[in-house]
C-alpha cells in the first residue's frame, strides 16, 4: 500500500478531528420550543410523506414498531427525537 | 354505670375505630402505591427483556414485490434506414422484482439490514450492512451499502415507493452498492434541520470502455472512494429538503494506462411534500454531473490503436405528483405523476447517447403501502457514439405502456 505523505496525514487527522467537532456542534443546537413541543402524530405526518404514504400504526406490532423506527431513522436520517416521539406515537395508537 | 364514664368509653370505641380505620386505609394506600410501583417496574423489566432476547420480535421480515406488464413499440433509425419493433412482455426489467428485507434489531443500538432481490436480471444482494446507534444522531454503518450520492437510490428507488413503473435514466448508476464504512445522522437547527451523509469505501474502477464499475470485495487499487451528503430541511414543518452530494477517488487500476485515472461526481437534490388543500403536492428531483479524467483507450476494432474522448455525463429528473386528500374515497385513493428525464453520456465513446423521456403514470392505492399503477413513457436516445469505433446505433424513438402491481410486505 502507499505511504502517505505527512501532510497528507495531518490533513486527514485534521478533516476528521473537524469534522467530529463540527458534528457534535451541530448536534448540540437546540431546536426551537415550537418544534420541541411536536407531538408523534404531527412528526408522522410531517415525515413519513417525505417519501411515502403514512402508515397505518396498525401495521405493525409495538416491538416491530421499534425495529421498523430504527430502520427509518438510517433512511430518511430522522432526528432522535423525532424518531422516538413518531415510534411512540405508533405503538400507542394500536 | 355512671353517664360520664359510658361516654367515655363511647369516644374511646370511637376513636379506636378511627384509628383503626385510618391505619387500614392508610395501609391500603400504602400497599396499592407499593403494587403500583411493581407493576411498574415489572413493566420495566420485560421491556428491558425484550430489547436484549433475540427472537421474532428482534427478527423482522419486510421488503416489496413488483410485478408488471409492458408494451413497446421502437423505432430506430440509422443513415435514414428505419426499422420498426414491438414487444409484450410480463417480467421486464424494472418491472418485476422480489426482494425480502431482513431486519435485525439487536437490543437499542445495533441494527443488521439484508436485501436480496431476485429480478429478470438474476439474484443480487441490493445491501448487507450492520448499524450501530452510537449516540443521538450518530449512526456508524458497516458492509455493503448504498453509497449517499442523492436520494433516489437510497430512499426513493423502492418499488412501492416510486410513483412511476420506470426509474429515471442514469441516476440510479452514479450511486453505486460497495463496501465500506459510513456515518451520517440528523441534526436539529433551530426551527431548521439538517442531515449528514459520508461514506468510503472501495474504490470505483475505470473499465476498458470508460464506463464506471464497482462493488468489488477486494481491494484492487489500494485507494478508496469518499462519498458525502449534506441536506438542509429550511421548513419548520420538513417538507422541502435541498442536497448536494459529492464523489471522489481515484478509479484506475495500478499498472494499466488508467492507473492515474480520477473520478469526481456532483449530485444536487430537491425534496418538497406539502398539502395546499384539497391536493397533496409531490415534487422530487436530482441532478447529476460525473467526470473521469482524460485517459487512453484501447480501440475494439483495432487493438493497436488508442482513442480519447471527454469522459463527462450528467442525469437529470424532475418530477411531480399530485393527489386529492378532501375527496371522495375513490378519488382519495388516486395519484397523478408525471416526470421529465435526461441523461447524456460521453460523445465519441463506444456508449455515447443523449437521451430523454417523458412519463406520466396514474395510481390507484390499494392501502398505503400498495399500489396499482398505469403508466406511459415516451423515450428518445441521439447516439453520439464514435461512428470510427462502429459504436453508432442511430436514433431511437420508443413509447412504452406499463400496468404494474407494487407491494410492501
Amino acid at each position: 500500500m502507499k505511504k502517505l505523505q505527512p501532510i497528507q496525514t495531518l490533513s486527514l487527522v485534521l478533516i476528521f478531528i473537524f469534522s467530529i467537532t463540527g458534528i457534535l456542534s451541530l448536534n448540540s443546537c437546540a431546536p426551537t420550543s415550537a418544534i420541541s413541543a411536536k407531538s408523534g402524530v404531527q412528526l408522522w405526518g410531517e415525515n413519513c410523506q417525505r417519501c411515502h404514504n403514512t402508515p397505518s400504526p396498525m401495521t405493525f406490532s409495538p416491538q416491530q414498531w421499534e425495529t421498523i423506527g430504527m430502520h427509518m431513522q438510517t433512511r430518511a436520517l430522522l432526528t432522535q427525537d423525532e424518531k422516538d416521539k413518531i415510534v411512540g406515537f405508533l405503538k400507542s395508537s394500536r | 354505670m355512671k353517664p360520664t364514664l359510658k361516654i367515655k368509653s363511647i369516644i374511646l370505641v370511637l376513636l379506636i375505630i378511627i384509628i383503626t380505620g385510618s391505619r387500614t386505609r392508610l395501609e391500603a394506600q400504602t400497599q396499592n402505591a407499593t403494587d403500583s410501583a411493581l407493576s411498574d417496574r415489572i413493566a420495566a423489566l420485560e421491556l428491558q427483556s425484550n430489547y436484549s432476547r433475540a427472537g421474532d420480535d428482534h427478527l423482522l421480515v419486510i421488503g416489496l414485490a413488483t410485478f408488471g406488464w409492458v408494451s413497446t413499440k421502437t423505432t430506430n433509425t440509422i443513415d435514414g434506414v428505419s426499422s420498426v419493433s414491438r414487444s409484450n412482455s410480463f417480467p421486464d426489467a424494472d418491472h418485476f422484482e422480489f426482494s425480502p428485507m431482513f431486519l435485525w434489531r439487536h437490543g437499542t443500538k445495533f441494527l443488521m439490514e439484508f436485501e436480496p432481490s431476485f429480478s429478470n436480471n438474476g439474484l443480487g444482494i441490493n445491501w448487507a450492512d450492520i448499524s450501530y446507534f452510537a449516540a443521538p444522531n450518530l449512526i456508524i454503518r458497516a458492509g455493503y451499502l448504498v453509497v449517499p450520492f442523492g436520494t433516489y437510490s437510497k430512499r426513493l428507488a423502492a418499488g412501492w415507493i416510486n410513483k412511476l413503473t420506470t426509474d429515471p435514466m442514469g441516476i440510479s448508476e452514479m450511486a453505486p452498492t460497495d463496501y465500506g464504512i459510513e456515518v451520517e445522522g440528523g441534526l436539529p437547527l433551530g426551527s431548521m434541520k439538517m442531515n449528514y451523509n459520508f461514506s468510503l469505501t472501495n474504490s470505483n474502477l475505470l473499465n476498458s470502455d470508460g464506463t464506471l464499475s464497482s462493488g468489488s470485495m477486494g481491494d484492487v487499487n489500494s485507494n478508496k472512494t469518499f462519498t458525502g451528503r449534506l441536506g438542509i430541511l429550511p421548513l419548520s414543518n420538513s417538507s422541502l429538503e435541498l442536497g448536494v452530494s459529492g464523489m471522489f477517488g481515484k478509479v484506475g487500476t495500478p499498472g494499466t494506462a488508467f492507473q492515474n485515472a480520477k473520478g469526481t461526481a456532483y449530485a444536487f437534490d430537491l425534496n418538497y411534500v406539502n398539502t395546499f388543500s384539497p391536493l397533496l403536492i409531490n415534487i422530487k428531483a436530482q441532478y447529476n454531473i460525473k467526470n473521469i479524467s482524460d485517459v487512453n483507450y484501447i480501440s475494439p476494432v483495432d487493438s493497436v490503436t488508442a482513442y480519447t474522448f471527454t469522459n463527462h455525463s450528467t442525469a437529470a429528473f424532475i418530477q411531480c405528483s399530485l393527489r386529492p386528500t378532501t375527496a371522495n374515497n375513490f378519488l382519495h385513493d388516486m395519484e397523478l405523476a408525471g416526470r421529465y428525464t435526461t441523461y447524456n453520456s460521453p460523445s465519441n465513446s463506444t456508449w455515447g447517447s443523449n437521451q430523454s423521456s417523458y412519463t406520466i403514470g396514474l395510481n390507484y392505492w390499494l392501502s398505503w403501502r400498495s399500489a396499482l399503477r398505469l403508466s406511459y413513457e415516451s423515450y428518445t436516445g441521439n447516439s453520439t457514439a464514435s461512428k470510427a469505433l462502429n459504436a453508432y446505433t442511430g436514433k431511437t424513438i420508443s413509447n412504452s405502456w406499463y400496468i404494474q402491481f407494487a407491494i410492501q410486505l
